[in-house]
């Protein structure tokens, strides 16, 4: 037993290691900051998280104090920066920016900032996002494709293999219940087979108590 | 041989099996709710069916992982110097094992589901959307390949079913064991030089925290109503329980700890009590230490009595060790999709 767990121990650490676990995403830094009062209204907000922000279920919405929704398309990823454009917000108002991304480690992350625009704000700031999104995009696609690998004949293999077992089970439960002495050893509700379990061996040990 | 036995007053084994899924499945909803990341304006969030199901089906896997694990470590325990003793039990367990690591595959292809279901909140996930995360992110591949060792148990326990202990004991062991490995991978884990040391302490808490509830279960249900093979089966259990509680203790506060300490803005250790990760692993301290005292009764005053074979109230002992085991294995579920910061 010892000299089991020793094995198994040591080569599940060596499996441990080359398992690719990521880790949960936390919000960093944002445009505008969380908080800010700003003074010209910007045309896109940025959020910035410490780690690469999962491609495809990046969503950010931008909602304003009557809860009129004003971000403009979806939210773009590049890398650990997940921003959308904005449509030209209205000065003097409060704007919550509300987020759900899928974090590296696949847990999806909430969260939101607020910010605040001054009431003599100037019309709509020049676009800050300079960086290329679809570039971006492309090297993180390429990272986590790296990283994940396919899983299509995964899929296949996992359907073939529960077809045989599905069949295995049903042929070896049904032949192993036939030759069993006791004539209890129904398969299926395990409730019922730990009551019979119990009873049975509580005579049985009565039985051997009496021998 | 099915003779209706007067029924006994004292705690049987179906108590120790309801204790430790009932404790486990409301932990896990409640711990959920506990942590949910509240809604935020602008974003649709998914329904209650996935808010509840999630952690449901999610702690159901666990259950189903730690009953393969338990009922393949009993033909160890029970050792094999005496099949006619042994043999009653394990035609018992050998069935119930492939039950069990069924139950196991589909409830971790019914997470990947539901986690796809939480992704795309509002309707129901299609099976591009199931193909696009599995394909897409780590935590998918993580459960398939759980599902895929799951089976693995499922065939290689039909073998037993079959040809009963020819099958070595070990390899199930390790089968059912392997299928855990991929859990932690769902969880969280820290970008830093010790990545590599807490995922082997995550590994090493999963698979300790198995042996140990699933061996204590299956040789409260099955083992502990014949009072000469528990002579036999609880002192080597004791051995391998006290293993598995410094390895789950010592793996569980590096873990906890360490993922803390690394994920940037998280400042210990103000944020044991003011993070939802922090508060659970002190929940999860604390269920540890309650089971100690537990155990230990078990170990040092129960144990000389049924070495010899005497009747004792162990089942009963066992059945509020084992439901707080449960307790920390719903909070488990929660602990691995709470935000850190």
């Amino acid at each position: 037993m010892r000299r089991l767990c020793v094995i198994v121990l040591l080569a599940f650490a060596g499996v441990g290691v080359a398992l690719p676990a990521q880790a949960h995403n936390v919000l960093v830094g944002s445009d505008p900051k969380d908080g800010a009062t700003l003074t010209a209204a910007p045309a896109r907000i940025t959020l910035v998280f410490d780690q690469a922000v999962r491609q495809g279920y990046a969503q950010v919405g931008v909602t304003g104090a009557d809860g009129t929704a004003w971000a403009d398309g979806s939210a773009e990823v590049a890398a650990e920066k997940v921003s959308v454009k904005v449509k030209p917000l209205r000065a003097g108002g409060a704007y919550v920016v509300g987020y759900r991304i899928l974090s590296a480690d696949g847990h999806p992350v909430t969260g939101k900032i607020g910010f605040t625009l001054a009431a003599d704000a100037t019309a709509v700031q020049k676009d800050s996002g300079t960086q290329d999104p679809a570039q971006g995009a492309t090297g993180a696609d390429a990272a986590e494709a790296a990283a994940n690998g396919g899983a299509g004949m995964a899929v296949v293999w996992i359907v073939g293999a529960l077809l045989v077992l599905a069949a295995g089970t049903a042929v070896a439960l049904r032949r192993a219940r036939t030759p069993a002495p006791d004539g209890d050893t129904r398969v299926g509700e395990a409730a019922g087979r730990v009551v019979t379990g119990d009873r049975d061996g509580d005579t049985r040990g009565g039985e051997r108590a009496d021998a | 041989m099915t003779i209706a036995a007067p029924p006994r007053p004292r705690v049987g084994g179906r108590w120790v099996v309801g204790a430790f899924a009932v404790c486990a499945i409301v932990a896990a909803v409640v711990a959920s709710t506990f942590t949910a990341q509240e809604a935020v304006p602008g974003i649709p969030m998914p329904g209650p069916i996935v808010a509840y199901g999630l952690p449901v089906v999610r702690v159901l896997l666990d259950l189903a992982a730690v009953a393969v694990v338990g009922l393949s470590l009993v033909p160890k325990l029970l050792g094999f110097d005496a099949p006619e003793l042994t043999e009653p039990v394990l035609r018992r367990t050998r069935p119930l094992t492939v039950t069990a690591a069924w139950v196991w595959a589909v409830c971790a292809l019914l997470t990947i589901v539901f986690q796809t279901a939480e992704l795309n909140p509002g309707g129901l996930p299609t099976l591009g959307m199931i193909a696009a995360y599995v394909d897409g992110v780590g935590t998918g591949q993580g459960l398939l390949f759980s599902a895929a060792c799951a089976l693995m148990a499922a065939g290689i326990g039909l073998m037993a079913v079959r040809f009963g202990e020819k099958v070595p004991a070990e390899l199930r062991i390790i089968v059912a064991l392997f299928g855990l490995l991929p859990i932690p991978v769902t969880g969280h884990a820290v970008n830093s030089v010790w990545h590599d040391p807490i995922m082997i302490a995550m590994e090493t808490h999963v698979m300790g925290a198995a042996a140990w509830a699933g061996g204590l279960v299956a040789t409260a249900v099955f083992v502990a109503p014949r009072p000469s093979l528990l002579a036999v089966a609880l002192p080597r259990f004791s051995r391998m329980a006290t293993v598995c509680l410094l390895l789950v203790g010592l793996s569980g506060l590096i873990t906890g700890l360490g993922t803390m300490a690394l994920t940037p803005g998280v400042e210990l250790p103000g944020a044991i009590v003011t993070s939802h990760y922090g508060v659970l692993v002190v929940v999860k301290l604390m269920l540890t230490a309650l089971v100690v005292p537990l155990a230990a009764h078990v170990r040092f005053r129960l144990m000389p009595l049924i070495r010899r074979a005497e009747p004792t109230a162990v089942v009963g002992w066992v059945a509020a060790e084992v439901a707080l085991m449960g307790l920390a294995y719903g909070v488990a579920v929660a602990i691995t999709r709470a935000s850190i910061g």
